[in-house]
């Protein structure tokens, strides 16, 4: 019995060791060279004068306020993703004809590298010979399509791709969530004469709070991560106009080559997700102590 | 947890029988809405399918919605011989052979660890357990940012950088908080009788893996390995900032040569390299669909 106290510790070991070095260590390394002045190359001595110099040519950058602007930006125009999941869940729910089939067209964005659909909303954002020049030609000739070549519409051709590409997953994960609902709920109303928007709006978004509690953090907590789309979409253009920090910090290591900088912005990154996540571990939390009660 | 929340909302049969019903109006207006939707959801795959396949007269002419006359694929030859990116032109071929070698690795690595981890913490008694499952949970939210540059500073040391292996680590470790929660979450339901008399038979750790735990492991297995598939597969950012020049995937010499390319964009060589890029987890989307929506259900925390 001795062995099977030793083996499985054994075999966490590299678990552990990956938990430690690739996580723990690399975002305690990460912190510590914000603090250095670190170029090209690490290096390892804090300048005690000046520690937060990267923090203040940080938040002095203009692409980093225009970064964290299209954060917001981009955050909330996606949510519509989840309003348009919860819609699509709801009618697949209820009228289940094709319910497979429309629930595969919905999802396939998902299996797809943002790269490869990246360049097909470019291509139906061309203006000569994308989408605008159809809508001249079937009879809208002041129709403007053109969003990505325009710094103050661009991002709403990043939030259109995002929108595209996740309503599919938030419709999976509503529909997980219609699925655990109690049907005598349906009999009931149905027995009660509650229209279906009121029983839809009264009744099963405050059930499903907890889908859409979660719906909206992954939400964020993808809004952080936003690279491909924007790789994909305009490579950050026109100008700085599409940044999103998660751009900056790899623009700041690969371009500007300056391990520092980019350490510092990766720093707001993670606060930026650590204030995301908390409501999360809190929700939990009270979810299980409702639960206990119960 | 969100991951034991999530898969617990696995496809489950509906108590709520089904009747015959003739189709009423408002089924219709339902049925047209979510067709329409259907319809600009396709729209994307549609447009990159038929410009791949026309000639570029026909592309100037404007017309994006419009079938190819004549069908050619010739676009696509070029863009698996000939895909130019910066001054080389020797298509994305070489990119389709360097994803299969980063992929091999990374599942091999990352289904081995995961799973073992998985098994250990939820069968076997370890008493910090609950706090590494915790740990494990917020590692599974960190931005690839925050851990990008020591990784590169670690694996160039060890003198790995830019070679498919060093890709496969950084696949491999980026997915094990994730992967190890949902093998953890399956293994947790084994009867804990099971357990007894295993420990009871062989008492062996290894043994009981391989004998008992693997072969009931199929299902969770096969959603696992094309969660990591698709993922590898579409994966950019690991491959752009892990493979140095001579193990890029295919993703990356693609975004290379659209993003890079300077002159005339020749659009339907580009369409026919995105959908060769596209192909191969599209296979296993439209195949086995089934495990990948319990998959993104299961995994929803990756974002």
């Amino acid at each position: 019995m001795r062995m099977s106290r030793i083996s499985p510790q054994l075999a966490l070991t590299p678990a552990l060791a990956v938990t430690l070095v690739a996580f723990a260590g690399s975002i305690l390394w990460t912190i510590y060279m914000s603090f250095t002045n670190s170029r090209r190359f690490p290096s390892y001595a804090i300048d005690r004068e000046s520690w937060s110099r990267q923090y203040s040519r940080l938040f002095d950058d203009g692409a980093w306020s225009t970064s964290l602007k299209n954060l917001i930006v981009l955050g909330v125009g996606s949510a519509l993703a989840i309003v348009f999941g919860f819609v699509l869940a709801a009618m697949i729910d209820r009228e289940r004809r094709g319910q497979g089939f429309f629930r595969t067209v919905f999802l396939y964005p998902l299996a797809v590298s943002l790269i490869v659909t990246g360049l097909a909303w470019r291509w139906m954002m061309n203006p000569g010979l994308g989408i605008e020049n159809f809508l001249h030609e079937i009879g809208f000739p002041h129709a403007s399509f053109n969003w990505l070549a325009e710094p103050d519409t661009a991002m709403y051709g990043i939030i259109l791709a995002s929108i595209w590409q996740s309503t599919g997953f938030y419709m999976a994960l509503m529909l997980a969530g219609l699925k655990s609902i109690n049907p005598e709920i349906w009999s009931a109303a149905r027995l009660d004469g509650v229209g279906v928007f009121k029983f839809y709006i009264e009744i099963v978004v405050p059930m499903m709070r907890y889908t859409f509690l979660t719906c909206a953090i992954l939400l964020s907590l993808g809004v952080v991560k936003a690279y491909d789309i924007v790789v994909a979409m305009t490579n950050g253009g026109p100008g700085q106009s599409t940044w999103t920090p998660a751009y900056f910090a790899i623009n700041a290591y690969s371009i500007r080559s300056n391990i520092g900088f980019a350490s510092a912005a990766a720093t707001i990154m993670l606060l930026i997700t650590l204030v995301v996540f908390l409501p999360l571990v809190l929700a939990t939390a009270w979810r299980l102590r409702a639960r206990e009660r119960a | 947890m969100t991951a034991q929340v999530l898969s617990a909302s696995l496809p489950r049969a509906r108590p709520r029988e089904r009747r015959k019903r003739r189709i009423r109006g408002s089924s219709i207006a339902v049925l047209a809405f979510l067709s329409m939707c259907a319809l600009f959801m396709a729209l994307p795959l549609y447009v990159i399918v038929v410009t791949s396949f026309k000639t570029m007269p026909q592309i100037a002419e404007g017309e994006i919605f419009s079938l190819p006359r004549p069908w050619t694929v010739e676009p696509w030859d070029k863009a698996w011989n000939a895909l130019c990116t910066g001054l080389e032109c020797n298509g994305i071929k070489s990119g389709f052979v360097n994803s299969l070698k980063i992929l091999a690795p990374s599942l091999v690595l990352s289904l081995g660890l995961s799973s073992v981890t998985g098994y250990a913490l939820a069968l076997w008694n370890v008493r910090w357990a609950g706090t590494f499952l915790f740990v494990l949970f917020m590692c599974a939210f960190v931005p690839f940012q925050i851990i990008m540059i020591p990784l590169i500073l670690i694996v160039s040391g060890i003198g790995v950088y830019g070679t498919y292996w060093a890709v496969a680590v950084v696949h491999m470790i980026l997915s094990m908080p994730l992967l190890t929660l949902i093998f953890r979450n399956f293994y947790k339901d084994i009867p804990a009788e099971l357990m007894a008399a295993a420990m009871m038979d062989s008492g062996s750790f290894w043994r009981i893996f391989v004998e008992i735990i693997l072969p009931m492991s199929g299902n969770i297995l096969i959603v696992v390995l094309i969660l990591m598939i698709t993922s590898v597969w579409n994966d950019y950012l690991i491959g752009l900032t892990f493979a140095g020049f001579s193990a890029q995937p295919m993703t990356v010499i693609l975004a290379n040569s659209l993003i890079t390319s300077r002159g005339e964009v020749i659009y339907n060589v580009d369409m026919a390299a995105a959908l060769l890029t596209a192909i191969p987890p599209l296979v296993v989307y439209f195949g086995l669909g089934k495990f990948f929506v319990h998959g993104i259900t299961a995994g929803a925390i990756k974002g």
